[in-house]
């Protein structure tokens, strides 16, 4: 087991060095200089000049990458150059608020939608299967954004319900903060929904076209067990990897639904500090991604035969 | 079967709406797209146009067409560049193995280490917010998807027989790959191409919203989305319909690419 | 805690909410589009920042509401004969936040401060040598007096002084610094004072309630009556235009500065909201690149002058709300005479005659825009549209921000349409667009005569002596088409009706002061 953790954090290491480095170039290659955007249009060049010294951007880029990597080894991610806040508490300040909302509409997406995926591929092809996948197809053809927006002006604007702009941290306030996370938890909910009935159906159906299903069938065991004891294990286990892939894409990836509903959260930041330019906040931002990305697909793989019999961890 | 083909029909059909508007589009419209017309700023739909005017006065009707055929060879050539570096990458890594796949494990492990839109954020400013730009970053961003399922055909095949034979009957390793193996990559590849296509859809349409799209004046449905925000309140129209246009498109796309699945490829599981 | 204590203890609490209710409408909601970079006045700012900064903090003088510099902390500014010495007497009585009485000595220390280099205060470099305004010595002859003494005459001294993005030069009470004199909070003399910042999502203000009040009637700018008249104001940051909106009309916010244009007409006829328009002095540009070879021909860019109908692009623009002005000088501003009136001419044939007599024959010009200053880029797709009507090919190329003032500061483009942020006076507005390209590869109006009248209007404080000056610079920028001028910045603020007294500005920024909220 843990040799297994540990090979696996072997393999994730040139992964996420191989981010760092590629990060680091990249958004140094974008047109744009943080120094002349903090200072504005009617900045002169000199005083353009004295930032950047005093932002360290006018050293030699790989010896700005040396500090940067020392820096990072030595768990020290920088300071935004915009508000000059450290990078590692601004990261894990707006990650914990993305990552409460998509945890409760991933939970609660699954929650709703492996059921019915399962129930609808054990009936398929009835008319209850094809209104649970023509709901799925159309979930998934909404932007999200436009979601959003339209749950905004009915339940913000239309019928005043619900706060539409601002946020309360949950952990402060629970029941104010629970109003201003219900809209955006609603807009993923639904997506999610989409999404994960597809991918729960399709498991399902896979594991029922197996022989060994049809062994049981054959064998005259009781629908029942043939369910409970085969179907539902086996199809269980791929779809909660396809549930951590989805958590994986979706803790580093709700900008859209943060800047409709304004959530001071980790997509918005990393949106913010591309506009500014902000190299410590895209690079802090971008390697916490892909080390939680990583980190999410390790945990799914250490549930796996948890949940699947068949597969054993060595 | 039947109750999923009737899906897949209605799928084919909001689909094929969508390539012959796209065609039409591209050689003829009813106004001009980018004409500006300050007298007829945010006209509601009547009969000189159809589907209302926006805030420049420029004809809807007009750009969604434009834009259909805009959207359209965004996405195909994101897919095509997605699916050609994808499945070379893939088939290499498979092939070969070693070292070289474990190289180009790391390299997809690290661009899938990135929310697709993420990456194709950070590619984008490198790249240029243009059409070219978009189709770059989305097909790099959606090469790893196409090359983990050609690795996975190819690891499973490289060891059986009818493979094994193709050496043994002195064919080279190009031919083999070309021949025996690639061809059996296409089902599932079919299935995901559809699914790349909605995606890269959406993409455009959130890049957009963020900022980073396809910029105006040329239209696309997502910079046109993106452009009626402000005028929700009077407007609506401005953006009821390109949104309208892209959920139809994409649900045509999300129905046919399952009946395509439970057709061509019975095993692949869920989207990626 | 068992459970009933538990239950009892939430019933409180939710009996202080509810009971809190009729003292949080007393808070005065005001939505910034963006979070504000710090609390330091002048130090590491952008315009939300001098918004927030300047409710907390002020400076011995300020602009008032036509742009002219009045005192503020000072009762009255002597100036002497020779131009060269600055006396300022400070008010009676007044008090920092922490009851402290401001001084002259305080003022002293303040200016060392913002002259340390270390304090990174952005207007250093104007006082310091080799600064236009460069200032040899500060003195605090008494507790009420403080004397400047310039190196050379300069008319702008007290403009600078008092700019807002210098943060007015504000003074602050020491106990602003922690201990090892790195910046903390603002403890000012301003009618709002400090509570909390939390980042990305508002700034607390309170009521100063031992506010130093001026003697004037009437709010004036940044001077005059500055009564704190609410208990508390609350900056709220929304990024999302359309979310502010929402909030607007659903009450969740009191005032939004900036709405779109496009929603003046909604917020109007809505019957809980008011709108209130305010031109400012920044300005919005055609750019032209006199050093590309096709633009460099004068005629080229006069004919672009001809083309433009800067009269209909702009009430396109702004949707009949703002109007056209192709002067540096704002409309508002006292030096905004008849001859500042004086536009181009818009004449098509004749465009088309002269751009036949420059042999241009379709040669394609890149037109440079940005989505996020919106007004910009309706700008050049209407500038487009109108060159195209006599021949000129205009290509479009949207940028990022970021990737547009990157090319605008390394002077890389053949046309771009560019907002400038407002400066009060129009020598400082000048100042920013004039210079010798070769040093400043940024500066647009390269033309050493200009140059020459511009260094007359910095050096003489005499308003007709300026006005003459100013008028003569204006003919000139007509004639040679160094680059095309199209409007003033035009900001429209909504609020509920309940918000009393509140008014847009020249400023651009929001003033909670002298607003008080109806029952």
């Amino acid at each position: 087991m843990l040799r297994f953790i540990l090979s696996r954090i072997g393999m994730a290491v040139p992964t996420v060095l191989l981010v760092a480095v590629v990060v680091f170039f990249l958004i140094r290659l974008v047109p744009g200089d943080p120094a002349a955007l903090l200072l504005g249009d009617m900045a002169s060049p000199e005083s353009v000049a004295a930032l950047r010294s005093d932002l360290g951007l006018d050293k030699n880029i790989l010896t700005q990458f040396a500090i940067w990597l020392t820096n990072v080894f030595q768990g020290d991610l920088g300071t935004s150059i915009t508000t000059k806040e450290p990078v590692a508490h601004l990261v894990i300040e707006r990650f914990k608020v993305s990552a409460g909302i998509v945890l409760v509409a991933v939970a609660l997406a699954s929650l709703a939608a492996v059921p019915a995926g399962f129930i609808a591929a054990l009936r398929q092809n009835s008319k209850l299967d094809l209104t649970l996948v023509s709901i799925a197809a159309l979930l998934l053809s909404i932007p999200t954004f436009w979601l959003g927006l339209v749950i905004l002006l009915i339940f913000g604007l239309k019928l005043g319900w619900l706060p539409v702009v601002g946020y309360v941290s949950v952990a402060e306030d629970p029941s104010r903060g629970l109003l201003y996370v219900l809209m955006p938890i609603l807009t993923l909910f639904l997506h999610e929904i989409g999404v994960l009935l597809r991918m729960a159906r399709a498991s399902a159906l896979e594991v029922l076209r197996l022989d060994y299903i049809t062994h049981a069938r054959a064998k005259g065991l009781p629908e029942r067990t043939v369910l409970w004891r085969h179907v539902f294990p086996n199809a269980f286990a791929p779809t909660l990897t396809l549930i951590g892939l989805v958590l994986g894409n979706m803790l580093g990836g709700i900008a859209v639904v943060e800047t409709v509903f304004t959530i001071p959260g980790l997509g918005r930041l990393l949106v913010d500090a591309i506009f500014g330019r902000d190299y410590p906040v895209i690079q802090g931002c971008l390697l916490f991604i892909a080390v939680i990305y990583v980190l999410v697909n390790l945990i799914v793989d250490l549930c796996y035969p948890l949940f699947d019999p068949r597969v054993k961890i060595t | 079967m039947k109750t999923l083909s009737a899906n897949a029909m209605v799928g084919g059909l909001f689909v094929g709406a969508f390539v012959i508007a796209a065609c039409i589009g591209s050689v003829w419209t009813p106004y001009d797209p980018m004409a500006i017309d300050m007298k007829a700023r945010l006209a509601g739909p009547s009969t000189q146009h159809l589907l209302g005017a926006d805030e420049f006065g420029r004809d809807v009707l007009s750009r969604l067409m434009l834009g259909a055929s805009a959207s359209g060879i965004v996405s195909l050539a994101t897919v095509a560049i997605a699916t050609v570096l994808g499945t070379a990458l893939g088939s290499i890594s498979g092939y070969l193995g070693g070292w070289t796949d474990r190289v180009l494990v790391a390299v997809t492990n690290a661009l899938l280490a990135f929310p697709g839109i993420l990456l194709a954020l950070g590619l984008l400013a490198i790249f240029g917010a243009n059409k070219y730009g978009i189709v770059l970053a989305l097909g790099i961003a959606y090469t790893p998807s196409v090359a983990r399922i050609v690795r996975g055909t190819v690891l499973s095949l490289r060891e059986r027989e009818f493979i094994d034979a193709s050496r043994v009957s002195g064919d080279t390793e190009m031919y083999t790959l070309l021949r025996h193996i690639l061809p059996n990559c296409i089902a599932p590849l079919t299935v995901l191409s559809t699914s790349m296509f909605g995606w890269t859809l959406l993409s455009e349409s959130a890049l957009s919203f963020l900022g980073l799209g396809v910029p105006p004046p040329a239209p696309t449905w997502g910079n046109m989305l993106a452009a009626a925000r402000p005028y929700l309140a009077q407007a609506a129209w401005l953006a009821i319909f390109p949104g309208l246009c892209i959920s139809i498109v994409l649900l045509g796309i999300n129905l046919l690419g399952d009946a395509l699945r439970d057709r061509l490829d019975p095993k692949m599981r869920g989207m990626q | 805690m068992n459970r009933r204590q538990r239950l009892a203890a939430s019933a409180a609490a939710l009996a202080l909410t509810l009971t809190c209710g009729p003292a949080a409408a007393e808070t005065l909601k005001i939505a910034l589009n963006a979070d504000i970079r710090s609390l330091d006045p002048g130090v590491n700012r952008d315009a939300n920042s001098d918004a927030v900064v300047l409710h907390m903090v002020e400076g011995l003088v300020a602009y008032s509401e036509d742009a002219s510099v009045k005192p503020l902390l000072a009762k009255e500014v002597a100036v002497s004969d020779d131009d060269l010495t600055y006396t300022f007497t400070l008010r009676d009585g007044v008090k920092f936040h922490n009851g402290n009485v401001l001084t002259a000595a305080d003022v002293v220390w303040n200016w060392s401060r913002y002259m340390d280099e270390a304090t990174k205060w952005r207007c250093r470099n104007d006082f310091a040598e080799g600064g236009a305004a460069h200032v040899i010595s500060v003195t605090a002859p008494d507790d009420q007096t403080v004397v400047f003494k310039l190196e050379k005459p300069n008319a702008l001294f007290q403009a600078t002084l008092a700019r807002t993005d210098c943060g007015m030069t504000g003074i602050l009470d020491k106990s602003s610094f922690n201990a090892d004199g790195s910046f903390n909070v603002p403890v000012g003399t301003g009618p709002f004072r400090y509570k909390e910042w939390r980042k990305g999502e508002f700034i607390d203000l309170e009521a100063f309630a031992d506010y130093a009040v001026r003697s004037e009637e009437k709010r004036d700018g940044y001077t005059g009556a500055k009564r704190p008249l609410v208990e508390a104001v609350r900056f709220a940051v929304i990024p999302d235009r359309s979310s502010a909106k929402a909030a607007l009309l659903n009450g969740d916010i009191d005032i939004v500065p900036d709405v779109p244009y496009a929603d003046v007409e909604e917020f109007k006829q809505n019957a809980d909201t008011a709108v209130s328009l305010a031109t400012n002095p920044g300005i919005v540009a055609l750019l032209l690149q006199t050093r590309d070879p096709l633009l460099k021909d004068m005629r080229i860019r006069k004919a672009i002058a001809m083309a433009l109908d800067t009269k209909t692009m702009v009430e396109g623009i702004t949707l009949g709300l703002g109007k056209a002005n192709n002067s540096l000088i704002p409309p508002t501003s006292q030096y905004h005479s008849a001859a500042q009136a004086q536009g181009y001419s818009y004449d098509p044939e004749a465009a088309k005659a002269l751009l036949q007599e420059a042999g241009y024959n379709g040669q394609p010009i890149k037109l440079i825009a940005n989505t996020r200053y919106s007004n910009t880029y309706d700008a050049a797709i209407v500038a487009q549209a109108m060159l195209q009507q006599v021949g000129i090919t205009a290509e479009l190329e949207v940028l990022e921000w970021a990737a547009q003032l990157d090319r605008y500061q390394s002077s890389n483009y053949t046309a771009m349409v560019f907002p400038y942020s407002g400066r009060y006076d129009p020598a400082l507005t000048m100042d920013s667009v004039m210079g010798n390209k070769d040093k400043e590869p940024r500066k647009v109006w390269d033309d050493p005569d200009a140059q020459a009248m511009l260094a007359d209007a910095v050096r003489y404080s005499d308003p007709a002596k300026r006005q003459e000056l100013f008028d003569k610079l204006h003919a000139r920028f007509l004639e040679t088409v160094p680059f095309i001028m199209l409007y003033n910045g035009l900001e429209a603020s909504a609020y509920q009706k309940h918000v009393q007294n509140y008014a847009a500005s020249i400023f651009s920024m929001p003033r909670a002061w002298e607003v008080t909220i109806a029952e």
